[in-house]
């Protein structure tokens, strides 16, 4: 009797850390929906809030390899925030054409999570303070390079559909949002990389003796991180159509929020892509619903986001006291 | 009656699940005398420092110190009773100064709250001195140190908690020749000083050189408790092994191939100019004490430590020790640490099996889950592996079934070479047997196998050749149809010298 209680809290804590944000999410979209009298389900408004989960949401693809593997990469908003300086640079100030200014900022982006696992694997630097690092280096160079002034300009039309075309009815970031998470969906249960992220992640160095070269894993994690934190920059410049040194810093606190909300944990080895993509769009429903209530003051969105990651914080916490 | 009774341990047992480790061993310790305590792997040795220093809890039995009954509570109460032990792994404050460990928890203050430097290094420099140990900078942090300091620093603090017993687990097993010379120097201080000490080794000359008593367990039980006077090297060993019921072992593989492993000169930090060869088909018993270097050859021909000189030599071609080239060359290590670093234990039994080959069930890098999971599902069955499905996480497994998916994902694999290192350490005995059928019928098929172990049962029952290791060399390479328990221990133990 007491036994089968005490098994049925354990599931029921199990249940609560892995969905826990689920559930909240679901009960917040019920909420909204009554006091919007169904406003906030509207097709309008639910692909605003979609599309402003793109560029977070696909960054977070990244940031969660990293995470998987037990640690953290902070430098991936800065990257992205460089990487919007390059294409738009390459395309005002160089006149590039448009495929090759998204090569170039792409490249850039791979380039930063090359070295930043160059540092972290082979130099042995702890990650979180090697992208640290580089996380300042990156805002230097996009400020050296800009002077503060913001790069706009009609050239940078040719990528804003990126952001603001729709095929059908479906918005193209909607559709690039679905399909990062599709591959990534498909790379993490189906490939071998992902086997190898996995078992890295759980225990790297059982997985190094089972002839897993453990060092290569984490340097293509880093260069994916990068690489998606290029993609997110570019879309970046695309929806604001300019670049600015600065409009990196604020995609941090979001990125690492939905990462952990979404359950990754932050001692690697566990968690589930996909639920990072319901965190993305959770946290944006959140300034979403916000706004539509009437209570726009960003202060207030803050203490909500703050509160959001110590909640998520604690659940995870919670698999670990039970389990 | 000489000398008073120090300790006396009186019907003392102990269980773990599935091994009784003590069986009502009875005992006395007399005062001032250095008591040697010897037996084999096994013998209950450590479990029973463990209860004398409260870092374990006897089931019954009682023990008197001082002729007052002893009933610590942890470890602290054994400290506090005069009973320091001084382990093979330190109790060190690594990053802390010399003076802030020996003096730990008794600082000397003037104003309540602030440490008197001053009279802190005094007080550690004076200890130091009475150990002949004046030369270590009381300032420096622990970690600086050697192994032998690491050691004076642990005695000097016992020295200043005015310890009257001391316990000593294996303290020569890390020291070179001088070092040990000094330490048996301050072991005459202490013995001047009127302090006891128990003393546990493998090595039997040492035990002749400073021993006044020694006692023999084995499997558990109190064996002998005699004056060093009246023992042998020989009626030690014939203590320690006793006359055991041999075991029943399968038949070794009589047809042994090719060549398969050479192995020439190598040397690392823990053993120097170790050769031999390999054949096909073949089972060689590394064995050796703890510290004696078994271990890390194992690793190292796997590429799980660092290599300083040699050569190994797989089917005539230059090898090179990395965990993904050995396993590429048809090497693969079943490493002793199960848990940590045999399986991953949140990864379900599938992926366990299937990991070290999943390129052979991927194409373009695709895994072919059906594929996955019949491989996986071949092993379960083959080796008995009871798990309630292919996605049970490992972590939920018995020792024993986990240690057969450390197995099996190497015979999905497909290895020529097998580096078995520990494979029975704490498994039950029907687990056993079936690991002993499983390594005789990979030789059967030609596979070679190198078995780390310290169990002389399964070196006996099992090795066609046994390489015996002390100190960090080859101390002796064996017959294994023809040696005995005899014979490796006296090599092992360097009673031949």
């Amino acid at each position: 009797m007491n036994k089968s209680l005490s098994l049925d809290r354990r599931k029921i804590v199990y249940f609560i850390s892995d969905n826990g944000f689920i559930v909240i999410f679901l009960l917040w979209c019920l909420f909204l929906t009554i006091r919007t009298e169904g406003h906030f389900l509207s097709g309008g408004n639910l692909s605003t809030v979609l599309r402003q989960a793109t560029i977070i949401g696909i960054v977070a693809i990244g940031e969660s390899l990293i995470v998987f593997l037990g640690s953290m990469d902070v430098s991936v908003a800065s990257n992205l925030g460089l990487c919007a300086v390059v294409v738009a640079a390459c395309l005002v100030d160089y006149s590039l054409p448009p495929l090759v200014a998204v090569l170039i900022a792409l490249g850039v982006g791979a380039l930063v999570g090359l070295v930043n696992g160059l540092l972290s694997t082979f130099v042995g630097i702890n990650p979180i303070i090697a992208t640290l690092g580089m996380m300042i280096i990156l805002d230097g160079l996009g400020l050296n390079y800009t002077g503060g002034r913001t790069i706009s300009g009609p050239e940078i039309d040719p990528i804003e559909f990126l952001y603001l075309d729709k095929v059908g009815p479906a918005p193209v970031p909607v559709i690039l949002l679905f399909v990062a998470y599709a591959v990534a969906y498909f790379v993490m249960h189906h490939t071998m990389f992902g086997a190898h992220i996995y078992a890295t992640g759980s225990n790297e160095k059982a997985t190094w003796l089972s002839g897993i070269k453990t060092r290569r894993v984490r340097m293509y994690a880093f260069i994916l991180s990068g690489l998606m934190a290029g993609f997110g920059g570019i879309v970046a410049a695309a929806r604001r159509g300019s670049a600015s040194a600065a409009m990196g810093g604020d995609f941090l606190f979001p990125i690492l929020t939905i990462v952990i909300l979404g359950g990754i944990s932050l001692s690697g080895g566990r968690g589930h892509i996909l639920k990072v993509l319901v965190a993305a769009v959770f946290l944006m429903s959140i300034n979403n619903g916000l706004i539509l209530l009437g209570s726009v003051e960003i202060e207030k969105q803050r203490v909500l986001s703050g509160a959001i990651l110590i909640v998520a914080l604690s659940l995870d916490r919670l698999r670990h006291m039970v389990g | 009656m000489a000398a008073d009774v120090k300790l006396a341990i009186n019907k003392v047992s102990k269980g773990f699940p599935g091994v009784q480790a003590l069986d009502s061993v009875s005992f006395e310790i007399k005062s001032g005398h250095l008591h040697a305590l010897v037996g084999e792997n096994g013998a209950g040795k450590s479990t029973l420092i463990k209860i004398l220093a409260a870092a374990a809890q006897r089931d019954s039995g009682h023990i008197l110190l001082d002729g007052v009954p002893y009933n610590p509570r942890n470890p602290r109460d054994a400290f506090a009773a005069g009973i320091s032990t001084i382990y093979q792994e330190f109790n060190l404050l690594l990053t802390r100064s010399v003076m802030s460990n020996v003096m730990l928890g008794k600082e000397p203050r003037r104003i309540p709250g602030i440490v008197d430097f001053k009279a802190m290094s005094l007080k550690t420099e004076e200890i130091l001195a009475t150990l002949k140990a004046g030369h270590i900078d009381v300032t420096a942090p622990v970690e600086e140190l050697t192994v032998s300091e690491k050691q004076l620093v642990e005695i000097a603090r016992a020295l200043l908690n005015e310890a009257t017993l001391f316990i000593m687990d294996e303290p020569t097993a890390a020291l070179n020749r001088q070092e040990v010379n000094a330490l048996f120097e301050v072991i005459a201080v202490l013995k001047a000083r009127g302090a006891t000490i128990l003393y546990v080794s493998h090595r039997l000359e040492e035990i002749f050189q400073l021993a006044d008593t020694v006692t023999v367990l084995r499997d558990g039980a109190h064996i002998r408790t005699a004056p060093i006077g009246e023992v042998t090297a020989d009626s030690l060993i014939t203590d320690m092994i006793g006359h055991r019921l041999e075991a029943v072992f399968p038949e070794r593989n009589p047809s042994l191939g090719e060549e398969i492993l050479r192995v020439e000169g190598l040397s690392t930090s823990a053993f120097t100019d170790v050769s031999f060869a390999l054949r096909a088909g073949e089972v060689l018993a590394v064995t050796g004490v703890g510290g004696s270097g078994k271990t890390e050859l194992g690793k190292a021909l796997f590429g799980d430590f660092p290599i300083r000189a040699g050569q190994i030599t797989v089917n005539g071609e230059a090898f090179r020790a990395d965990p993904s080239s050995a396993i590429a060359a048809g090497v693969i290590c079943v490493p002793e640490d199960r848990k940590v670093e045999g399986v991953i234990q949140n990864l379900d039994v599938k992926r366990n099996i299937s990991l070290a080959m999943l390129g052979r069930v991927a194409r373009l890098g695709v895994i072919n889950r059906a594929a996955e999971r019949a491989v996986a599902g071949a092993q379960v069955r083959d080796l008995g592996i009871k798990t309630p499905s292919l996605a049970q996480e490992v972590g939920n497994l018995s020792g024993g079934n986990q240690q057969k998916v450390a197995l099996g994902k190497w015979l999905a694999a497909g290895a020529r070479v097998f580096i078995l290192m520990e494979p029975t350490q704490g498994i039950d005995v029907g687990v056993k047997f079936e690991v002993y059928e499983l390594a005789a019928r990979l030789s059967r098929k030609g596979a070679a196998i190198i078995l780390i172990s310290s169990e002389l049962p399964e070196v006996l029952g099992l090795a066609h050749r046994v390489l015996v290791m002390r100190s960090g060399a080859l101390a002796a390479e064996l017959d294994g149809l023809t040696t005995d328990a005899e014979e490796i221990l006296r090599h092992a133990l360097g009673a031949d010298q």
